[in-house]
């Protein structure tokens, strides 16, 4: 298979985490063996955004995303993850969320939501500790929430969501006889309707 | 051969009677299909969420399959389990979904049961934990064998997949 590319304009946008006052994000990509990036940042960090305590707007970071991969094989597919770090009120840095997600593989305008959370101390003694030390659980590495394994031992608590809006081209597929279109989902008849909107509990 | 690509997440679940939920997911294919790259079977983290009513696990799933034929396309069975605050952890919920036949971009919803037992096992499951759960697996995605299963409604598990699809066009296979 020869190559194929795939370019993603886009900006992180906006955040809600209701429990914190300020916060700013790191961004990074996990991509397989088989892709490479041709142009833009592969990493990058905002400003430190805050809250308006007035209306409640949320935290708007209107941070820049501009990457372009270059694959072979669409195993592997690039995701974001992004990273939300805080200072607490001793100064401390302070993880506030970890999320991540696939970049949309159909060229056009996207927008996504990302869930944001924390890895939690396993014991309530750890609690303690990374209480009075001020040194709270976090990932070295982020990357590994990208792999598919080691995370069944992880505990988490998600307290918060990220805005992002990707604007996706991509070059090449067709040619490779890969098709990544996107088609109508059909639903038909008024019974579809009603079990849409059916709530269960 | 024709290939397909599932690129995914398992989101998250919503409306569970519990939290600090975590999941183990497996996919199916029947004998014609061929798993080339990426991993068929696997465990989310356990979520506790304070932000709102759903459970987020994001966990990504990335597959990619060889197949020289469209019976036994594949699908994805679900067992969620509930991990309770004596460190326990028990089975919640079963349920599975089809990958779509479409190529793009699928937001699915898994509606997902749980076998329900007589009311000594209801009485007992309110004291000490615990509950009817199934012996084999392959009732959660097979159709035969569910008759004498009775059951009850639990959550909605949400999923997200991105489906590439190669050389199907090729073999006159039209999946749109």
């Amino acid at each position: 298979m020869s190559a194929f590319l795939l370019s993603v304009v886009g900006q992180i946008e906006t955040a809600d985490f209701p429990e914190f006052d300020n916060i700013y994000c790191k961004y990074c990509f996990a991509y397989g063996t088989d892709w490479d990036i041709t142009s833009g940042l592969e990493e990058g960090i905002s400003q430190v955004a805050k809250r308006n305590d007035i209306d409640e707007r949320p935290f708007i970071w209107n941070f820049p995303l501009e990457i372009s991969f270059r694959g072979t094989n669409p195993h592997g597919w690039p995701q974001l993850i992004l990273s939300a770090y805080g200072l607490d009120v001793f100064g401390n840095d302070v993880a506030r969320g970890y999320g991540l997600c696939h970049i949309p593989i159909t060229a056009g305008h996207w927008k996504k939501s990302i869930a944001m959370f924390v890895p939690e101390s396993s014991s309530t003694l750890q609690k303690i500790t990374s209480w009075i030390t001020g040194r709270r659980p976090e990932y070295i590495d982020p990357r590994v929430l990208a792999q598919g394994e080691g995370r069944e031992v992880t505990r988490v608590r998600s307290q918060g969501k990220v805005f992002v809006t990707f604007n996706v081209m991509t070059k090449d597929f067709t040619s490779n006889s890969l098709d990544n279109s996107q088609q109508p989902i059909i639903a038909t008849g008024s019974l579809c309707n009603s079990m849409g909107s059916l709530s269960l509990k | 051969m024709a290939e397909l690509y599932i690129i995914g997440q398992i989101v998250g679940a919503k409306n569970f009677p519990h939290n600090s939920l975590f999941c183990k997911w497996a996919a199916h294919t029947g004998p014609g299909w061929k798993l080339i790259e990426g991993l068929k079977e696997g465990q989310t983290q356990v979520d506790n969420p304070s932000y709102d009513e759903i459970t987020y696990w994001c966990h990504p799933i990335d597959i990619h399959y060889a197949t020289k034929g469209i019976p036994g396309w594949p699908k994805i069975h679900l067992q969620v389990y509930h991990f309770d605050s004596f460190g326990r952890s028990e089975i919640c919920a079963y349920g599975y979904t089809f990958i779509p036949t479409t190529p793009g971009t699928h937001e699915v919803e898994c509606h997902t049961w749980k076998p329900v037992g007589s009311l000594i096992d209801k009485f007992r499951h309110y004291f000490v934990g615990g509950g009817p759960q199934l012996r084999e697996n392959d009732i959660i995605y097979n159709g035969f064998n569910r008759y004498r299963l009775t059951t009850e409604p639990m959550g909605t598990v949400i999923m997200e997949f991105n489906l590439i699809q190669k050389n199907f066009k090729k073999f006159g296979v039209e999946t749109y």
